[in-house]
Formats: structure tokens, sequence, C-alpha cells
């Protein structure tokens, strides 16, 4: 039985295969959370949906056929799940979480220093985030963890772990560690997620040989060399990251322009 | 931050450095799998997909030549194999004018003529496809030294069980290393120029 993604080392097919280790891992927090939302009454909608998108993208990112072939086919596609998992996934998860279910959770978990000083110190949450980037996307760290389900899972984890990491000091649910400022924030997230991940992309996308075995040995899906597969990679991890960093971005700057006019 | 973009930029090049260096076996200076002796190149002769006569050894002498056995309807194995080389002789114009694919089938059952035509075209047009009757496929197959193809299940959807190791025969006639699969384009576009310089 097959619990997470990892290479197949055979040709790619459109048969469906089953990951329960994908369904448990998506549906046991999401039970969780709806129980928890249920017995708090405190919880608005919005907040409980924008949950619920997270989870149904986690689970979209995770499973087949796009977790399969993320896996073991196309490095395109391990592109567009590490976008997914911590440039949509980890921040819809930050702002589906209500104050209280986090106090709750780290509480639980005695992750609530961790929390407030990752929170409060965005060189270090900056440098675990592309610390996680480099080895998940150098070429021994994928030929390595993409081989196995568990260092596939782990590898998962880790981009999603890093994903809310980078987005902690931003979209973080305890008020009172939201200090940083609107400027403080801005640059913060164009330095960690949209210069700083220009240079692995770089490499992806102007190699002259494909890096990665897995892909570069995988029975080919449709038309795409492996060296064409790599560089639409390394675009996906460039271009991918444009509209939600600028996004956010253009958000801050707006609240703080309204903050700014408020006062 | 800057620190932080040197440590990408050192990791980053570390380790694609690692994918793309070379390590060559026994000390030959090759990265393929050395042959110790070389090995001659065969003797034999096969239908080309335009349904002539081709001698192996007369019509690839004074080239690199690379042999390889293996079938079109190959789930796996053959098409890696072919793609990488197509990709390789696109990076090295100058290999590629010196040089020449030819894809044996082990299936000539179900694959004629046409049908290796169209699948050598999907990577390469200028690969060599030959066949024969099993007889002559087996006996290509003797004299190159590989073991022969067996067939594997019954009925229609039988697949075939084949040497996958690309043989490459420098311009001299001989075969100094073969490359089985899982070789990658860097490994390939290092020795490709050494065997040809092997004349």
């Amino acid at each position: 039985m097959k619990l997470w993604c990892a290479a197949l080392n055979k040709p790619w097919s459109w048969h469906w295969i089953a990951y329960p280790g994908v369904w448990f891992t998506v549906l046991l927090p999401t039970i969780v959370y709806l129980v928890a939302v249920r017995r708090h009454r405190n919880t608005d909608r919005k907040t409980m949906w924008t949950f619920l998108t997270a989870m149904v993208i986690f689970w979209v990112a995770s499973d087949w056929p796009v977790g399969t072939l993320g896996a073991g086919y196309l490095a395109s596609v391990h592109m567009l799940e590490y976008v997914l998992y911590t440039l949509v996934v980890a921040p819809l998860m930050l702002l589906g979480t209500p104050e209280w279910m986090a106090r709750r959770v780290l509480g639980k978990l005695h992750l609530t220093r961790a929390h407030e000083w990752l929170a409060q110190h965005l060189f270090v949450s900056g440098l675990i985030f592309n610390i996680v980037l480099v080895i998940t996307h150098s070429p021994i760290g994928v030929d390595t963890l993409r081989s196995s389900q568990l260092g596939s899972f782990a590898m998962d984890m880790s981009w999603l772990a890093s994903g809310i990491i980078l987005w902690l000091p931003i979209l973080n649910p305890i008020k009172e560690q939201r200090t940083h400022s609107f400027a403080a924030k801005m640059v913060y997230l164009f330095v960690s997620a949209g210069i700083v991940p220009i240079v692995p992309a770089s490499f992806l996308t102007f190699a002259s040989y494909p890096l990665y075995s897995t892909y570069e040995l995988a029975p080919r899906v449709g038309s795409l060399t492996a060296l064409q597969d790599q560089q639409l990679a390394g675009i996906t991890m460039k271009l991918g990251m444009v509209p939600v960093i600028w996004g956010a971005l253009a958000v801050m700057f707006f609240r703080w322009a309204a903050q700014e006019r408020a006062t | 931050m800057l620190p932080l973009a040197g440590i990408v930029v050192l990791l980053i090049a570390s380790t694609a450095c690692a994918a793309t260096s070379t390590t060559s076996t026994s000390g030959s200076g090759f990265d393929g799998t050395v042959l110790e002796p070389p090995q001659p190149k065969p003797e034999f002769v096969l239908t080309d997909t335009n349904g002539r006569q081709f001698d192996f050894q007369k019509q690839t002498a004074g080239r690199l030549t690379l042999l390889y056995f293996g079938y079109t309807f190959c789930p796996d194995i053959c098409p890696v194999q072919l793609a990488q080389l197509a990709a390789v002789m696109n990076r090295l114009p100058d290999v590629e004018r010196n040089s020449v694919v030819v894809f044996v089938t082990v299936d000539p059952e179900r694959d004629t003529s046409q049908v290796i035509r169209t699948f050598l075209d999907k990577f390469d047009s200028k690969f060599v496809g030959l066949t024969g009757t099993v007889d002559q496929v087996e006996a290509a197959q003797r004299a190159a030294g590989v073991p022969v193809a067996v067939k594997i299940g019954d009925g229609a959807d039988y697949s075939m069980g084949h040497a996958s190791q690309v043989i490459a025969y420098a311009p001299d006639g001989l075969a100094y290393t073969q490359y089985p699969y899982g070789t990658r384009q860097t490994q390939w576009v290092h020795d490709l120029p050494l065997i040809l310089d092997r004349s």
C-alpha cells in the first residue's frame, strides 16, 4: 500500500492510485478543526472557509495526480507543489486559524515561545524558509528524498512548515505578536520570498543539463524533454511567486497607506 | 539579507556541481562502464527502416557508433535511453556529425520497419532502426555480446526482457565502454568526445 507520493520508477499512467496517508494527513487536522470550531462558536465563517480552502489545496497538491507527477515524473509539477504549499496553503492556514485556536494548539504543543521568537526574528524566519528551499531543491536533496515515501513526506511537510514560518511574521494569528511595521514586513517578504529564490530558480532555468536524476531518468510524460521540464520548473518558481508575493505586498502597502491616513 | 543570498548561492552551486561532476570508472577517464579488453564491433546484416540491407560493421566504419537493443513497445527503459541519446546529440553537433545511433529491435514480430521508424522519429529521425528475422536478431545480440532478449508474458501485451546498455564503438571499431540505463546526460557529454578521439 502506498501512503505518500514518491517516485514510482515506472511509466506514467492516468490510472488512479490511492494514497491513504495523504487522506489521513488532510482529514485529521480538518476534522479536529471543524470539531473545535463547532464547540467554540466564536469563529466567523470566512475564517473557517479560508482554512478549509487551504486544506482542499493541500489535498490537491499532495494526492494523485499532482503529487504523483511531482514526486517522480516532472520537475515542473514538483515546483508547482512547492509554490502551492508555501505560498498558498501556508498563508491560508494561518489566515484560517482563529486566535483562540492558535493559543490552544501552541500551548498544547509547548510551542508558544518558539512561535513568538520566530515571529519576532524576521531574519531567522527568512533564513529557515530559504534553507529549506535550497535543500529540497538541490539535486542530492530531491533525488534522495523523492525516492522513498518517507523522504517525500518529509519534503512536503518541510515545505509546509517553512511556508508557515515564512508567513508567520506577517499573518500571525496572535494579535500581540504582530509588532513589525508594515515597512519591515514588506522588505522581509520581498527579500525572503521575492529576491532570494530567484537564485535557485535561475540555476534551474539556465542549467545546460537536467540537474535531478529523478526527473531526467523518469519515463517522459507528454512531449517535454527533461531539460525543458526543468526550465519550466525554474520559470514556475520565478513567476509562480510573483502574484502571491506582489499581491501580499500590495495589500500591505494599501493597509499601511490607510493607517497613515487615519492617523 | 545579503549573507542569506550568499548561502543560497553556495549551497545551490555546490549541489549543482556535485550533480554534474564526472567520476570516471577504473581510472580510464570514462564515466561509462569500461570494457576490458575492448570489444570489437560485431558483424551482422539486418534490414533498415527503408527495407534495405544494413551491414552494421561496414556501414558504420570509421564513425562513433552507439548500438542499442530494444523494442518499440518498451514502456520505460528504451524511451529513456533514446531520449537521453537524442538530447546529448543535440548538445554535441560535432559528435553527432561523426556518429551513428543504431537501434536494433529485439521484438521483430511486432516491430515492423514502419513501427520502428515512427518510434525513432519521436527522438531523432537520424537514428538508424534495424530489424530482421527472430534468428537474425538473436544472432546480432550474440555477436554484440549481450544477453539474448526473452519474451515475458503471453498474448498481445507481452514484454521483452532485454539488455539495457548502449554499447559505444569508437571510430577505430572497438568498444571501450558501455552505458547502462541510468546514465546521466552529463556522463554522455563527458565520454562521447573522448570516444570520438579514439580513431
